[in-house]
């Protein structure tokens, strides 16, 4: 009897020293890692003598530090295991053996048998860890069946409380824990509150959730994970189509934690939603000098708890509502967005740092890769910052953008490419032969589209020679793709849609050429086919006038100005890359003027 | 490559642990690394020979790599990545106790140097300012990435991103024991722009980093690749994937580029044809097993869509434990030997796709004979050097831990050479190729034309020596059968020719080939003249007369006709014998550059003797019908004979009528005629000369046979030729022939049939018989005549058929009186003798006068010869 009191002062001695030099550097992995192995000694070194009811607060409190560390490096099947074995052994001495089928029946029995035993508190503190674990294997129905948060509210705010001060009080040789259990707890009811939130979110149950989460709201918790519970409710309150008191949400979040990025890129989606274009822009601004900051790579709450949110909130659901694409494809949305509202300099100037950003050797800088909305390929970057320099008019600069992707793709292009139906072709053929044509079929539209801005670029340079140069360089690409089926649907977005658009415009832009040169035929063929292969292409259409026009025939000219009048434009341009809309650098010719030469025509 | 390779241990270092891949690295000048899979790393100068540090690491290291500048290490080991930096070594080296003779410095890495803190780091990998770290977890491979600081600060270092795969069990590998370290290394897009914009990292690349040709490089890593000019960094796995990783792409994944199924023990590029330099045309990746995988650009893909990669996969005997390429080499290691591979025996890129199967076929079967370099137990390989000489020199470390420098034999040193050249020196070569090959064919043809003309001597010699058996066969047969003639002999004719108002006879020697062999270049007809008596006032050197002719070509039943000057007129000394001989000089069998080399050859000649003629005095007569006669038958000098010859005619008589005027009765003497006679049974006669000339009659009438007889003594040519003309014969219409001797002096041949019968007792038969006579002025023309015309009769004899009974007889009775004759004629002689030798009282002139009336008499009285 003696003895153990004995060997029990000297292991909890051990245990309060563990404990205390892991507090000095509890971060560091390798420390870690030898701080667990050294409590699963000491865990062995208690339980080598038989069960005793002085030690079981002692062995519960070594377990519980020895599985804090396994949770910690994500050991949870270990931990488990630990935590099992070490409550079996407790329950030995009082009562009897507690055989469940399934963990949660498990822990009510062993709840009961200790409600009113000594050991009652360590129990409820190991009972938190399990807790914790079923966060962060993401278990949230077996925690809510649990109600585990009322369950373990009531010991926190309870006697445990002042069991624990008095003990803590009374005796220097009271086993310490590496955490403190409230904390724990704390920490575990917002992080269960969020996990919740963002589960009953993606089950389409905005109301429960945001319900949840304004419960949750007022809880004590860190910044961080008060920004997310305002995220979500942000996220809810979008959901049900209130884009107003979501964007509130949303900087509520960002003024609770500054750091919070995905809060920014929510409210600019909103915005992009709303068609608050000026808004979007300062978002998208906003939203790519934060991502620049170093801070915002590290998560900065990390310090202050053992236990990590990103540990506990593993979910699919909230990490797919807490996505923020990189630095990178934030600045190309901005670029592109300049470029497209009126900002063009702007955008020529987005469009130079991302391709700045993209050779610099440390661009290593932009942590996550591999996110939901991907940047287009890089040679689509090139075409798409040629084509904002060309309506910058800097043309000379487009030029060498495009001759980069010209000079890269001109060796790999094939002598004939068959474009086949893009269902069939998933259906018949396998993965690695259409990903090889498919890469060739990318290659030869960059290719051309490279021509047709190298034309435009002539074009605005009133160089026609070299313009009707470029152009047919880029239909006699063009031309070398077959379609398998002649009457294949010309799908938004798809290969064929792209090819088609190409031929529009090279066409239409070596008929304008030709125009003034005075190629009055070359010209009208060029148009004409131009017309077939695009017929919504609106230069091709007043230029074919025009050109009737000039050949005299003018009947047939005002047909052809009414007919491109009445195209809706740029309803089909949405969507499209940069490079494929229609140029407006180029020759216009004057609606106006156009409307008067019909009106002198039209009593004769 | 034949030869052997030089190996020369250099340092011991303790056997390797089995279970982990050591490891080799050549960098920072003369300095070798060396991990051994224990936890030290051995710093090696390579110049000095000597072990120069050992650092000591907490467990055993996995992997080094060296930064760019050459100032860092970074060294894995079990719990992360240390970075040690040169000039702490250096310091901390100095600072050791340990003095400098008595050997390296033994520095204790501490653990502040730690970087990364990451365990079970496989391997590492420096990119530019980026530590790539590829570690194994439970399920997975894990590429981390890690800026590295600019001075060796002893902090961690901030991790960028981090890339995984999941992990595929690589089968039984695992178990068999060596684990092998995946490979890690970096590949650069070989543009020009690429190099000048990343600095001078690029310039000082480490051997695990490559320039790959552009279009390669795009057609493996994608367009985006080449468009970012990112370096791409390839990983060989254990498992046999070969992973891929575009470093600057934003949005790139580790992707699987080839699968080797089976662990990759190397990643290599390689130039293999030369087209632009330092761009390498070809990746290499060898497996344990030995499978060799050869990625390159194809052009003309399928359906003409322009180049695709092409990847070649053959296999060598494995297994592989370590490998090296430089150039167009690839040196790999399978424990027992260290074999070379040569890559550029693969296809051009200029193959489509469609032949590939044919193509790559020989390609992969060339692969698969490496070349052994004998050099075994080699564990860890460093990339290939080249020394001052040329040579290319690798360094190993075999399984006992013994650094090795293992020099290879400088063979294709020139090739190579000739590859690194431009084109414009290429095309020197090339042209020094060719002229070598000009030379070398001109050699050939020298050789062969020497060969050629010994065959020729051959034949030639053999025709020698045939042509010599010949003869010398037909001389040693010609003693028992007399009638048989030489294959090869001579025959000869007279003529007088007239030349500056003086005649001379000339002789034409005919050389008659009648042998089956050809006589060629270098046989010489010598022709020798020599008289058969002479005076004895006269010298006998000058009497004999020598003639050569050498001849080229004479074919079988060809003839050689030659004419060589007998004698002037006026000259007495016939008969005169011609022996011809056929002479070959060996120096002509060889050219004249090569005889002087040997001189005794110019004289050696192999002589073979002919026939011998005998030219006499009726050969020598000029037969006073100049129209008929063979010598006057020339046209062009029967008209200047005619004159010369009456006007000599003319003077010479008057000279005669002068001197007999004024001259003695000595003169007189010589004046009176001299006569001779000849019998020859005309029975005999019949019998021969029908047989030699006249085989149309049986019987001549005795008014012909006399013509026939004088016609055959004087158309009979040297050498038997029975060359007379036919119309000689016609011409000699009588008996009675007057002709002119050699001196000069006029002779008459007549022929007439006589009865011996009449003359003796009388019997009842007669034996008819022809008498020549012949009558001169000249005692020596009658004599000479005498006896060319007994000597022709006697060859006749010789040739008669067997003669009758009856006419023994007859003989029998004329030859007791010519014994009788004979008998005083001798009494004479002796008595003439025996006064010469006694004589003071006789006087030569005496005894000479009593001399030739016995000759007279003789002369006078001729036996019949029958």
């Amino acid at each position: 009897m003696y003895q153990p009191t004995c060997l029990l002062n000297t292991w909890v001695q051990e245990n309060n020293e563990l404990v205390k030099k892991w507090k000095v550097r509890s971060r560091a992995q390798t420390h870690l890692r030898w701080c667990s192995s050294e409590f699963y000694k000491l865990l062995r070194k208690t339980q080598g003598v038989p069960p005793h009811p002085d030690h079981v607060h002692l062995e519960l409190s070594v377990v519980y530090n020895a599985c804090v560390c396994a949770t910690v490096q994500s050991q949870f099947t270990e931990a488990q295991l630990l935590l099992t074995q070490a409550i079996q052994r407790a329950l030995q001495m009082t009562s009897d053996d507690p055989v469940a089928p399934d963990l949660p029946a498990f822990w009510r029995k062993v709840l009961r048998s200790v409600v009113n035993t000594a050991f009652n508190s360590c129990v409820l503190d190991l009972l938190c860890l399990q807790w914790a674990m079923w966060l962060a294997t993401c278990q949230l129905k077996t925690i809510q069946e649990f109600k585990l948060s009322s369950l373990v509210e009531t010991r926190g705010a309870g006697v445990g409380d002042d069991k624990r001060s008095e003990a803590r009080g009374k005796t220097s040789d009271a086993p310490l824990l590496v955490t403190d259990p409230r904390r724990l707890v704390e920490l575990l009811q917002i992080c269960t509150s969020i996990a919740q939130g963002a589960e009953r979110l993606s089950e389409d149950q905005s109301s429960e959730a945001l319900s949840g989460l304004q419960k949750a709201s007022s809880l004590p918790a860190p910044r961080t994970l008060v920004a997310y519970v305002h995220l979500l409710s942000g996220s809810c309150l979008s959901h049900m189509n209130c884009p107003q008191m979501a964007l509130q949400c949303y900087r509520k979040a960002l003024e609770t934690d500054s750091c919070c990025v995905c809060a920014l890129y929510q409210s600019m989606l909103i915005y992009r939603q709303l068609g608050n274009t000026q808004a979007e822009i300062q978002a998208l601004r906003l939203l790519h000098s934060m991502l620049m900051l170093p801070s915002a790579t590290v998560p900065a709450l990390a310090g202050t708890h053992l236990f990590s949110p990103s540990l506990l909130l593993c979910s699919q659901s909230l990490s797919s509502l807490l996505l923020v694409p990189s630095a990178l494809s934030v600045l190309h949305n901005l670029a592109l967005k300049c470029a497209l509202h009126g900002r063009v300099s702007e955008g020529v100037e987005h469009y130079l740092d991302l391709l700045a950003a993209l050779h610099s050797e440390d661009q290593h800088g932009v942590r996550v890769y591999a996110e939901a909305p991907r940047l287009p390929r890089l040679p689509e970057l090139y075409l798409e910052a040629g084509a904002a320099l060309l309506m910058a008019r800097r043309s000379a600069d487009c030029m060498a953008l495009c001759n980069e992707v010209i000079s890269t793709t001109l060796e790999l292009l094939p002598e004939r490419l068959v474009l086949e139906d893009p269902e069939e072709r998933s259906e018949a053929e396998t993965r690695d032969v259409t990903a090889e044509g498919e890469d060739k079929m990318a290659m030869l539209l960059w290719a051309g589209a490279a021509y047709l801005l190298q034309g435009h670029c002539h074009t605005h340079l009133k160089d026609w020679k070299q313009a009707v140069n470029h152009f047919t360089r880029c239909i006699n690409l063009l031309v070398k793709v077959r379609c398998k089926k002649t009457d294949m649907v010309v799908k938004q977005g798809s290969d064929l849609c792209v090819l088609q658009r190409l031929k529009g415009l090279s066409l239409a832009g070596r008929g304008i050429a030709f125009t003034q040169t005075n190629h009055l035929r070359e010209a009208l063929r060029d148009l004409l086919l131009s017309l077939q292969a695009f017929p919504e292409c609106v230069g091709a259409g007043l230029w074919c006038g025009e050109v009737l026009w000039r050949l005299g025939r003018r009947q047939e000219a005002v047909a052809c100005w009414e007919k491109t009048w009445s195209f809706t434009t740029q309803s089909s341009a949405e969507g499209l890359p940069l490079y494929l809309r229609e140029p407006q650098s180029g020759p216009l010719l004057d609606s106006k003027e156009l409307r008067h030469r019909i009106q002198e025509l039209g009593p004769t | 490559m034949e030869g052997r390779c030089a190996v020369e241990t250099w340092a011991e270092f303790g056997f390797p642990d089995a279970s982990r891949t050591p490891r080799i690295t050549c960098a920072r000048g003369t300095d070798v690394f060396i991990c051994t899979g224990s936890d030290e790393v051995y710093v090696f100068d390579t110049q000095e020979r000597k072990l120069t540090a050992v650092l000591q690491f907490p467990s055993p290291v996995s992997d080094l790599v060296e930064s760019h500048d050459k100032q860092l290490l970074y060294v894995s080991c079990g719990s992360g990545v240390y970075c040690v930096s040169f000039p702490f070594l250096l310091s901390r080296a100095q600072s050791s106790p340990a003095d400098a003779c008595s050997g390296p410095a033994e520095v204790k890495v501490p653990s502040e140097f730690l970087v990364v803190e990451q365990e079970s780091v496989s391997s590492l990998l420096l990119v530019g300012s980026v530590l790539l770290v590829l570690s194994q977890r439970d399920a997975s491979w894990l590429l981390s990435l890690y800026k590295t600081a600019k001075e060796a600060q002893c902090s961690s270092y901030e991790m960028l991103s981090s890339f995984s795969l999941p992990l595929v069990s690589s089968g039984d590998t695992e178990g068999t024991g060596m684990r092998r370290r995946p490979v890690l290394t970096c590949v650069h897009s070989g543009e020009p722009k690429s190099q000048s914009s990343s600095s001078a990292s690029s310039s000082t690349l480490a051997d695990s980093h490559f320039q790959l040709d552009p279009v390669l490089f795009k057609l493996l890593f994608g367009i985006e690749a080449a468009l970012a000019k990112s370096p791409v960094v390839l990983c060989g796995l254990p498992d046999g994937r070969l992973c891929f990783l575009p470093l600057r792409l934003p949005g790139a994944r580790l992707r699987v580029l080839h699968s080797l199924e089976e662990p990759v023990a190397f990643v290599g590029l390689s130039v293999v044809e030369e087209t632009c330099p330092g761009h390498a045309k070809c990746l290499v990746v060898v497996g344990e097993q030995g499978r060799v995988v050869l990625m390159k650009t194809v052009k003309g893909g399928p359906e003409g869509g322009g180049t695709t990669a092409g990847f070649i996969e053959a296999c060598v005997a494995g297994p592989v434990v370590c490998g090296s390429v430089d150039k167009h080499r690839l040196y790999y290691s399978t424990g027992s030997d260290l074999l070379v591979l040569d890559l550029s025996v693969g296809p051009s890129g200029r193959e489509s796709r469609e032949r590939d199967d044919d193509t790559s076929s020989p390609t992969a079967a060339a692969l698969t004979r490496p070349n052994s370099l004998n050099v075994c137990r080699v564990m860890a390989l460093a990339a290939p050097a080249h020394n001052n000489a040329g040579e290319v020199q690798l360094l190993g470390l075999s399984v006992r831990g013994q650094l090795q420098a293992i020099v290879l034999p400088v063979v294709e040193r020139r090739d190579e050479a000739l590859s690194n050249q431009p084109s414009a020196q290429v095309g020197r070569s090339v042209g020094d190729l060719l002229s070598a090959i000009g030379d070398v064919c001109q050699r050939v043809s020298v050789l062969k034309n020497a060969i050629k003309d010994k065959n020729q001597i051959l034949r030639h010699l053999n025709q020698v020596l045939n042509v010599s058996f010949l003869l010398i066969a037909s001389t040693n047969s010609e003693e028992h059968r007399p009638g048989q003639e030489k294959p090869i002999r001579c025959r000869a004719l007279t003529r007088w020719s007239r030349l500056l108002q003086k005649d001379s006879l000339n002789l034409t020697c005919v050389l008659d080939n009648s042998s089956p062999y050809v006589l060629e270049q270098g046989w010489t007809l010598s022709v020798t003249v020599f008289p058969v008596s002479y005076s004895p006032g006269a010298g006998e050197e000058s009497s004999s007369t020598n003639f050569s002719f050498p001849f080229n070509y004479l074919h079988p039943g060809e003839t050689l006709e030659v004419s060589l000057p007998l004698a002037a007129a006026g000259d007495t000394s016939f008969p005169m014998r011609v022996s011809c001989s056929l002479i070959f000089s060996l120096s002509s069998l060889l050219r004249e550059e090569e005889t002087i080399h040997l001189p005794g050859l110019q004289r050696s000649c192999i002589s073979l003797p002919l026939n011998t003629l005998t030219v006499d005095w009726l050969h020598a007569l000029q037969v006073n019908n100049p129209t008929t006669h063979p010598i006057n038958r020339n046209a062009t000098s029967q008209s200047n004979h005619y004159p010369t010859d009456t006007v000599k005619a003319f003077l010479s008589s008057h000279r005669t009528r002068c001197s007999g005027r004024g001259e003695s009765g000595e003169k007189k003497a010589e004046r009176e005629q001299h006569s001779a006679r000849i019998r020859v049974s005309s029975e005999l006669l019949r019998d021969t000369l029908v047989d030699t000339l006249e085989p149309q009659g049986p019987k001549l009438s005795s008014e012909n046979l006399c013509i026939s007889l004088l016609d055959w003594l004087l158309s009979e040519h040297p050498g038997g030729g029975k060359i007379g003309q036919q119309g000689d014969r016609i011409a000699l219409s009588s008996s009675c022939v007057h002709a002119r001797g050699p001196n000069g002096d006029s002779v008459k041949l007549s022929a007439k049939e006589v009865h011996v019968g009449e003359e003796s007792t009388g019997k009842e038969e007669h034996l008819s018989a022809v008498e020549v006579q012949l009558d001169s002025s000249s005692i020596a023309t009658v004599c000479g005549l005498h006896h060319a015309v007994l000597s022709r009769i006697q060859a006749l004899l010789q040739s008669a058929p067997e003669r009758t009974a009856s006419t023994v007889r007859v003989q029998s009775l004329g030859l007791r009186e010519a014994l009788k004759r004979a008998e005083r004629l001798s009494e004479q002689i002796q008595q003439s003798r025996i006064s010469g030798a006694f004589g003071m009282g006789t006087s030569t002139g005496q005894m000479s006068r009593s001399l030739l009336a016995v000759y007279k008499e003789l002369r006078e009285n001729p036996l019949l010869i029958i």
